[in-house]
């Protein structure tokens, strides 16, 4: 019984995977690993969260989290709409700007040295501090430099809630909710250089009440600015709305049991030298945790965001979409991978397909790990074959996919991938919907293996052309005038 | 009966034939062990004092804080026998899904510390989960705990194994049950049970019940969930078959509507999985064979859980004047006054301004003149009638203006001659630069 884990794919991936006479010639021309972008797909991925706003008759801001995906494509078509961008390197700034947006659309945040802060002060764009030294360093560089008030935001963190107590990790980011006062009174004292417009969290979790938690608590900091006579008027909640990975639940139910039946031993292993993803056998007993993504999430990215404002506050008990309208206050989201759902694809091309001694098949690709950062980022996804002749023995086969660098532990995953047809040397294998984090996030040259060519992909005139990343705008030349 | 103390009174619970009428069962006389009649209220007051007596006296001279890991029956126990002892609880959970256990528990004195949920962006090289970390916190802390551990005692099956599964066999006058049908929790009363009952009777079939993967009944494990038990013991049972939670809401309605037993959805899945393992057999069977099932639990602690999967069972009869009732074309008629011919009407005096916004939004900044009653008791009160005379004018605000149109046109339907609702709203005003002011 192949044990499938099928991607989830939009009919607009889908209609790109189709063209598989083009696929296999851009891979050709270009090289192995080859990023494909689907920048368009990002208009409906705004559009999406857009209508969760309007449904809690909320106004605010949905600032994409860049740093999910380098592709200058995606960063200009998002320049398109109505959205902003959430940069967090100097950069990344730098890309923003140069792409088309506004100051007024671009929050900068994550740890910032004072090049950084200098040319966010400079343009204007909306910094998110994330400690009291942070925006005294900012107030320093505004009187310096004569520069304008900079709008700030203050990042918080360590909330607490009373009755129950939510644990939440550690952050290394923002200040205590509990010392806000800190960060007010440098406010107070530099208002002549900072103009607090909000404050704002992130937290890395999945889990709803913590988020409650948070938000509630981000509340009484404004409420705090107010008794002091100052106006923010927004909450940013930062993003991890997720993705939903998976074309079928009952596929990730099947194959997370049999994963736990493997680690206990009483069935074949699925995964290179028994790795167990965080689980371990004691005994005849399971410890650990499955130290994965959730790659079947139903409820992810915008109806995750709907599912949150939804929710009641922990204290005031009223939902706290409801209690951030009451307030007149903006909400702000910072949304990376569920912005990037369905944006786009890594190619790789199978050089050798072999069978071990052990019964073992073996498939290696022209790409490593960190091309397709499934496994670093816990994604148990499969990929798709885009054969290039029809396939010599149909029927399903478990593979395990190996990488191109001389490494004992480059595996593209450590998990046997079964996959519906043998692929043969020259065939393609399709990493669907890693446009967000999982495409070449940390790819490097080591070895002087290359770092893979990345292309945009886009419906103009009713088909699908293509051009070079970065020589992608949202403005489309015709080839000739209809 | 005359008891010393509470704790007297757990076990000895009665076993009750379940009329054949309502299983169907033909040859299988059918045995409910009502575990619900425990004085805390379930079948785990007998393993909760069984792992904490002999640690109690100890743990009273050194002011410990007992701890478990449970979100559920194990906790109330603890919290209840922590109490008579004068000693603190803490429960810790991976999020406490029953809202009414988790105030039963706050209401106790207990300590509830919920674990962190799973991280969005993950980090490969963190392969500790956050309960071995509470097991290295209360392990590194040494003293100051007394951790029940009722997943790895043993304790927890020596309760049923010396209680639980020989009072089965006295009520059975001296005989084992052909069939024991259990849900797997800490896997601690189906594996003493059927270890007492197997010293009877070797042929014991022993059938333990695990939830649906996807699924969520307050204390039955999912077949992954199981393995991470360290009292469970795959050789106990003969078969392990899942049961979904509508399955457990199916069987819980049987016990309560007709068995004469307030059974909550663990006992109400032992029930269903029990009839529908058994009916397979029945057909079969020439002579008469006895079954039992354990009844966990009592259902008044569900009411949240049944009403979110239930909402039919809960259906009431619409209450008058509600929001409800009121169309889009109502709302369309409703009256309302734009932001500068408010300012003039609230300057003049001429009304009632009413702010249906939350009163921790009102309190920061509101127009100055206006009460505040928040929406939802805005709603309640109307179901009474007008909470003002007709001869008074008013005013209603929210957010953006939709909900005020709304109760603008409910009260214009209830009678009210002058009342109107501000267009955009609070957040209109405040983008017209209108006054808002704070106390």
């Amino acid at each position: 019984m192949p044990l499938y884990l099928s991607p989830r794919i939009g009919p607009t991936l889908q209609s790109a995977l189709d063209e598989t006479v083009l696929m296999a010639q851009l891979s050709d021309a270009l090289g192995s690993p080859l990023g494909v972008i689907l920048p368009q797909q990002l208009t409906a991925n705004v559009a999406a969260f857009r209508s969760v706003f309007s449904d809690h008759r909320l106004s605010g801001q949905i600032y994409y989290a860049h740093k999910a995906n380098r592709s200058s494509a995606l960063v200009r078509e998002l320049a398109a709409t109505d959205a902003g961008i959430d940069v967090a390197s100097l950069a990344e700034l730098q890309h923003a700007l140069g792409a088309g947006f506004v100051p007024q659309r671009v929050m900068a945040t994550g740890p910032k040295n004072e090049e950084f802060l200098w040319l966010c002060a400079r343009t204007g764009v909306t910094v998110s501090a994330d400690s009291v030294g942070e925006l005294a360093a900012l107030a320093t560089l505004v009187t310096d430099w004569s520069l304008p008030r900079v709008r700030v935001m203050a990042r918080l963190s360590g909330f607490t809630s009373a009755g129950v107590q939510f644990n939440s990790r550690r952050s290394r980011f923002g200040v205590s909710a509990a010392a806000v006062s800190e960060v007010l009174d440098v406010i107070e004292k530099r208002a002549d250089a900072l103009d607090l417009v909000g404050v704002a969290f992130h937290l890395d979790t999945i889990g709803l009440p913590e988020k409650a938690v948070a938000l509630e608590g981000c509340l009484g900091a404004l409420d705090e600015c107010r008794r002091r006579g100052l106006r923010p008027w927004s909450v940013d909640i930062g993003g991890g709305f997720g993705v939903d990975y998976l074309a079928d639940g009952a596929q990730w139910e099947q194959y997370t049991s049999a994963l736990t039946e493997a680690v206990l031993g009483r069935r074949a292993p699925l995964t290179w030298t028994g790795h167990g993803y965080g689980l371990r056998a004691e005994g005849a007993h399971v410890r650990g945790s499955l130290n994965l993504y959730p790659a079947h999430r139903p409820v992810s990215g915008p109806a995750y965001l709907d599912r949150l404002l939804r929710t009641a506050s922990p204290e005031q008990r009223r939902p706290l979409g409801t209690l951030l309208l009451d307030n007149m206050y903006d909400l702000h989201v910072e949304p990376g991978r569920a912005l990037l759902d369905q944006c786009g694809l890594v190619l790789a091309s199978v050089l050798e397909v072999r069978d071990e001694a052990n019964g073992d098949t073996i498939v290696r690709l022209d790409c490593n790990a960190r091309d397709v950062s499934l496994e670093e980022h816990g994604v148990l996804m499969d990929p798709v074959v885009v054969h290039r002749t029809t396939p010599a023995a149909p029927g399903p086969v478990g593979v395990y996919l190996f990488g191109n660098l001389c490494l004992e532990a480059d595996l593209i995953t450590r998990r046997k991938v079964f996959l519906p047809s043998r692929p043969c040397a020259g065939d393609l294998l399709a990493f669907v919907n890693t446009a967000g984090y999982l495409m070449d996030f940390s790819a490097t040259q080591a070895l002087r293996q290359p770092i893979g060519r990345k292309v945009a992909l886009y419906r103009d005139d009713g088909a699908w052309r293509w051009c070079l990343d970065e020589q992608y705008w949202p403005v489309h030349h015709r080839a000739e005038a209809p | 009966m005359r008891f010393e103390n509470m704790t007297d009174a757990i076990g000895n619970t009665p076993l009750v034939r379940i009329d054949p009428a309502v299983h169907g069962l033909r040859n299988i006389d059918l045995y409910a062990k009502m575990e619900l009649l425990n004085p805390f209220g379930s079948l785990k007051d007998r393993a909760a004092w069984n792992m904490a007596r002999p640690l109690l006296t100890q743990a009273v001279e050194r002011g410990d804080t007992v701890v478990e890991l449970s979100s559920g029956n194990t906790a109330k126990a603890l919290a209840v026998i922590a109490g008579m002892h004068g000693l603190t609880f803490k429960s810790v959970t991976n999020r406490m899904k029953v809202a009414e256990i988790k105030d039963l528990l706050l209401l106790l004195g207990a300590e509830i510390d919920e674990l962190p949920g799973q991280a969005e962006c993950l980090d490969p090289t963190d392969t500790d989960d956050p309960l071995t970390r509470m097991y290295h916190r209360l392990a590194g802390s040494g003293d100051g705990y007394l951790h029940t551990d009722q997943y790895f005692n043993e304790l927890n099956v020596d309760a049923h194994l010396n209680g639980t599964g020989p009072e089965i066999v006295k009520d059975l006058d001296g005989r084992a049950p052909d069939y024991f049908i259990a849900c797997v929790g800490t896997a601690g009363s189906s594996t003493g049970v059927a270890a007492a009952l197997r010293q009877h009777n070797p042929d014991v079939s022993v059938v333990g019940l695990v939830a649906h993967k996807s699924d969520f009944i307050p204390g039955i494990r999912t077949i992954d969930e199981v393995h991470e038990v360290g009292l469970f013991d795959p050789g106990v049972y003969d078969t392990v078959e899942t049961i979904t939670a509508d399955d457990a809401i199916d069987g819980l309605l049987t016990l309560v509507r007709r068995c004469g037993t307030l059974a909550g959805p663990t006992g109400g899945g032992a029930y269903q999985g029990a009839v529908r393992h058994l009916r397979a057999i029945d057909a079969q069977l020439t002579e008469r064979h006895t079954a039992v099932f354990i009844v966990c639990d009592r259902v008044e602690s569900y009411m949240s859980y049944l009403r979110e999967r239930r909402p039919e069972l809960f259906g009431r009869p619409p209450r008058r004047n509600s929001l409800r009732t009121v169309t889009d074309a109502d709302v369309r008629q409703a009256a309302t006054m734009d932001v500068a011919e408010a300012e003039r009407w609230i300057a003049e005096r001429r009304g009632l301004v009413v702010d249906l916004r939350s009163p921790f939004a009102y309190q920061a900044l509101h127009i100055d003149g206006s009460i505040n009653i928040v929406d939802e008791l805005f709603a309640e009160l109307l179901h009474g009638g007008l909470p003002f005379g007709h001869r008074q004018p008013v005013l209603l605000v929210c957010p953006v203006g939709e909900k005020s149109a709304r109760y603008a046109a409910l009260l214009t339907r209830m009678g009210h001659p002058d009342v109107r609702s501000l267009d955009g709203g609070i957040i209109a005003w405040r983008d017209a630069g209108a006054e808002l002011v704070r106390d």
